[in-house]
């Protein structure tokens, strides 16, 4: 009987990666990110919603205190899980190996991460 | 910023405080850090504002995911999870809910077939019952004769027919002759109603003109029973009371049982005898001409009762009365089905109750978990959602058990039911019970998933952490009053069944006025055709009886018109020299022919004279013995005996009082008894006689003649049939039948009330010990003893239970007004009733106490201090 290769869980999409990423470099609010990402804020908040809601990323308010300081109102931050971190992981392995397989020949270069 | 604000408005309101205080933290953050680096110029502005512009595809994002099914199939599969970990909890909720809802729905179908749904007729708005009635007089039926003149004059009505079922008809010629119910028609009678004849045709215009066209229409059901759905039936002839009959039509089952025939003929107006127009027989039924009302209708129906009553003086007063025909079917079972759907409410109302109280438990044990979730940064409408969505489940399962238990009470219904609720065939769960169902179990569920849900919204966070697994008084307090109301519901449901119970008790002690063990009753119709004179039926009779007599274990036999609780005819009469001056001095009394032994047989008492006898002959004077009421009535203080009454029977018939009998209760036992004159068989002028009832005593099984009975009517007369065997024991415990009806179902419900009110007690003392553990234990540690623990946890519970009670009360003596006309000889404040179920629920909550109460007792004080 042939082994079955563990059920991988679905790769997160190209922009999920993005932000993924991005906040996995410690670049936590929303404008931030998409400074880092170049992505635009229609794309970056709903893939964040929806890291958040699948338990990848979790987000908290900052204290109130430094807000204040600042005068201004509290910002929202944002940190990958342990289960964002392997979903990250394994995703990007995943589009390495497709890069790989479909490297067109011309350009045998490794997809940048 | 007004445009992230505009755009806010697109996002679910339970997240959009959240959404905005997001966007408007990196908004400010960045301007405020572009206005200090002095950068804020023209192109930056213009990238924050394209930025800006992100914010209505980001709400409609979260209005989407909000409302997107995957949300919801997550939050689902996780409610079911949770259920499925604690199954009991499950279980008790859904069965709990299930019980409630399936004697709803059950309710609500039967409630829904027999007053909500319109009647099958087309356009049963339309339909109108008429009766006559003497001015501000009961109510009775119309003479042929007055039919005919307000159908020629009336233009109300697109239609005026009028029908009766009109006693009964032997039928013979193919087969066994058999008794049939029989009814006459109008020709038009089907058609005002809308009933389409299934085969052949209804009767014709020149048919209803007298007695010379022999033509019938069969019911549906005895076409099917006695002629196997023959389709070629239209065009034959069958005997009926021995004349051939030509059928013409077969019926479709009929829509409902106020015209329950088997055989319909043409009525004959204008035929001797139909021109009396005192001689109301008849039932009408219109049919309103469109746009007319039942008010306008009502008054041209008074007019041409003025032109009638100046042309033929004796209509003098008399009217007809219009009456929804929808009344006339559904009847007074209207108010009975009222009180068992608020009944049923009730009982919904404390498993609701049960359940909120259940969940509110939960909750508190909860309030851990949810903490610890919140503070872990799921948002507060996240577990609103989970809470809500775990109600739903439940309700929903709930809801489908609920259906279950519903199907089977219908049928239970159905088979105790039938005969007392009206419709009853047409009964079943139907799409509106069904929808009720649905929308039932969705707001039960929303109401008690509410409770807990909205204190999870408060978000108490930090105290509910610091308070991990102890008491929240206000959860406490709102399960108080839970239990409070549940017992104070269950209270109410008890009075009310208790009342009808003892109305049920009252009914059955009752006197009837007649000893009914041991007394066989049938029924043998003579028909006119070889019966034609009195004398003949009186030869029948007499040679009849005596034969019966001859059979072993009869005592004693007789011969009645009138049976006692089955009704009867009556008519008018007055004193003899004291003719009536007006309407207002009309008096009327039922009729009852009877043979010489029938007082003997009933055991009725002679109150004074004596009964008749052989020497009261056909061509002797008049005589007559009448009832004690009316003879108190008619003489107050004197002797009845010896006086003359003049009685009409479409003919004065003049007859010496010559006995006083015992009141009987002949119109059913709940009302009191009637006026009865009794009339000799054997006089000719006296009475009507249709349909004679025989009436034999035996000593032992009285059921067991019958064969005997019908050997020796075969004998003396193949052709007639013996009809309605009954004991007279069985009419009895008919007369009590829905009246036991009620009770039994109002009693099963009072029984399920009680015991989710108990449950609900149990339930709150328990968690409450629980929850008090620490307490108890420090208190018995402190040197408390058991049994002041003991009555500490009792008095608690039993303090509910004293409220509860009190509040029961104050509602009873308002839900005991609503049921006041279904009582029988009961006051609706009885002392009786209410000390009983007083004590009947104090007892059963201090049960529910004593369990908790022990428990407590036992708790150990080092436990108890663990458990900190």
């Amino acid at each position: 009987m042939a082994e079955r290769p563990p059920p991988r869980p679905r790769p997160l999409s190209l922009s999920a990666v993005a932000v993924l990423g991005a906040i996995a470099n410690e670049i936590r609010h929303g404008f931030d990110i998409m400074d880092a990402t170049g992505l635009p804020s229609g794309t970056v908040y709903p893939v964040l919603g929806r890291l958040e809601r699948d338990g990848y990323v979790r987000a908290r308010w900052e204290s109130p205190a430094t807000a204040q300081e600042e005068k201004r109102p509290p910002r929202r931050y944002y940190w990958v899980t342990a289960s964002g971190a392997r979903a990250l992981a394994s995703s990007i392995e995943h589009y390495r190996t497709l890069g790989g397989r479909f490297s067109l020949g011309a350009s045998p270069e490794p997809v940048p991460e | 910023m007004r445009l992230v604000r505009t755009a806010s408005l697109l996002v679910p309101w339970s997240r959009r405080q959240e959404w905005l205080l997001e966007w408007e933290g990196e908004l400010a953050h960045r301007i405020s850090r572009l206005e200090r680096t002095g950068r804020l110029d023209a192109p930056a502005a213009a990238a924050i504002f394209t930025r800006t512009l992100g914010a209505f595809p980001h709400a409609l994002w979260v209005l989407h995911d909000e409302t997107s099914v995957e949300t919801m199939i997550h939050d689902i599969r996780y409610a079911i999870r949770t259920h499925l970990r604690r199954p009991a909890f499950a279980t008790l909720v859904v069965a709990t809910l299930g019980l409630g809802i399936g004697a709803n729905t059950a309710m609500f179908s039967i409630v829904n077939s027999v007053l909500i749904e319109p009647l099958p007729y087309e356009r049963p708005e339309e339909l109108v019952y008429l009766f006559g009635a003497f001015q501000g007089g009961n109510t009775a039926s119309i003479s042929p004769a007055d039919f005919v003149d307000y159908r020629a004059r009336q233009t109300v009505f697109s239609s005026l027919a009028a029908g009766t079922v009109w006693g009964s008809a032997v039928l013979s010629g193919s087969g066994e002759p058999e008794r049939v119910t029989a009814a006459i028609a109008s020709a038009n009678f089907f058609a005002t109603l809308g009933v389409e004849p299934l085969l052949g045709r209804a009767f014709l215009p020149d048919e209803e003109r007298g007695y010379q066209h022999d033509v019938v229409i069969l019911s549906h059901g005895l076409w099917q029973r006695r002629f196997a759905s023959r389709p070629d039936i239209v065009g034959t002839t069958m005997r009926i009371d021995e004349r051939p009959h030509t059928v013409v039509g077969v019926l479709p089952p009929m829509p409902d049982t106020t015209f329950d025939a088997q055989v319909w003929r043409p009525v004959a107006f204008g035929a001797e005898g139909w021109t009396i127009r005192r001689f109301h027989t008849l039932r009408a039924v219109g049919r309103l001409a469109p746009g007319v009302t039942l008010t306008r209708a009502q008054r041209q129906l008074d007019v041409i009762a003025k032109q009638l009553e100046r042309v033929y003086p004796e209509n003098e007063s008399w009217k007809l009365r219009l009456v929804p025909y929808r009344d006339i079917v559904v009847g007074d079972v209207g108010r009975t089905l009222v009180v068992l759907l608020g009944a049923v409410g009730l009982v919904l109302l404390i498993a609701c109750g049960n359940v909120a109280s259940l969940l509110l438990a939960r909750a508190t044990a909860r309030t851990g978990e949810m903490a610890v979730r919140t503070s872990l940064g799921a948002s507060r409408w996240r577990l609103v959602r989970q809470l809500l969505t775990e109600g739903f489940t439940l309700g929903l399962t709930a809801g489908a058990a609920g259906l279950a238990v519903a199907y089977c009470l219908v049928r239970g219904v159905r088979a105790i039911g039938a005969g007392i609720v009206p419709r009853l065939a047409e009964l079943g769960i139907d799409q509106t019970a069904l929808v009720f169902t649905f929308v039932l179990s969705l707001v039960t569920s929303l109401v008690f998933g509410l409770a807990p849900a909205l204190r999870a919204a408060r978000g108490e966070v930090a105290a509910a952490l610091k308070s991990l697994g102890r008491v929240s008084a206000g959860g406490q307090r709102t399960r108080q009053a839970l239990v409070i109301s549940q017992v104070a519901a269950s209270f109410v449901l008890l009075i009310v069944s208790g009342l009808l119970i003892r109305s049920f008790w009252q009914l059955q002690r009752v006197a009837p006025g007649f000893d009914p063990s041991g007394v066989f009753t049938a029924e043998i119709v003579l028909p006119p055709t070889r019966f034609e004179t009195r004398a003949a039926i009186d030869r029948f009779w007499a040679t009849f009886t005596e034969r019966v007599r001859g059979i072993p274990g009869v005592e004693s036999v007789a011969a009645t018109t009138m049976l006692p609780l089955r009704g009867g005819g009556d008519t008018y009469f007055y004193v003899d020299g004291r003719p009536p001056a007006s309407d207002a001095e009309k008096m009327n009394a039922l009729v009852s022919v009877v043979t010489d032994d029938y007082f003997k047989t009933m055991r009725m008492a002679v109150k004074g004279g004596r009964t008749f006898t052989r020497a009261d002959r056909a061509d002797g004077p008049g005589v007559m013995v009448i009832n004690e009421g009316l003879a108190r009535r008619l003489f107050p203080g004197g002797n009845a005996v010896g006086k003359r009454l003049i009685v009409d029977f479409g003919t004065p018939f003049a007859g010496e009082i010559v006995g006083v009998v015992n009141d009987v209760r002949t119109s059913g036992q709940a009302n009191p008894a009637p006026d009865t004159m009794y009339f000799s068989l054997r006089q000719p002028a006296a009475g009507w006689v249709f349909s004679t009832r025989l009436v034999a005593r035996v000593s032992g099984d009285e059921t067991a003649i019958a064969p005997h009975v019908r050997a020796v009517l075969r004998q003396l007369d193949p052709d007639l049939p013996l009809a309605s065997v009954e004991s007279m024991d069985e009419i009895l415990a008919g007369s009590v039948r829905d009246v036991r009806f009620r009770a039994r179902l109002l009693s099963a419900f009072a029984a399920a009330a009680l015991l989710l009110a108990v449950m609900g007690l149990y339930a709150i003392l328990a968690h409450s010990v629980t929850q008090r553990t620490r307490e108890l234990g420090v208190r018995m540690a402190l040197g408390a003893r058991s049994a002041e623990v003991f009555r500490l946890v009792t008095g608690e519970g039993m303090l509910l239970v004293a409220a509860g009670v009190a509040l029961g009360l104050a509602l009873s003596f308002a839900a005991t007004r609503l049921v006041r006309g279904l009582l029988f000889e009961v006051s609706q404040t009885d002392l009786q009733v209410f000390a009983v179920v007083t004590v009947t629920l104090l007892g059963s909550g201090l049960a529910a106490c004593l369990l908790p109460a022990r428990r407590a007792t036992r708790v150990p004080a080092m436990d108890a201090l663990r458990s900190e």
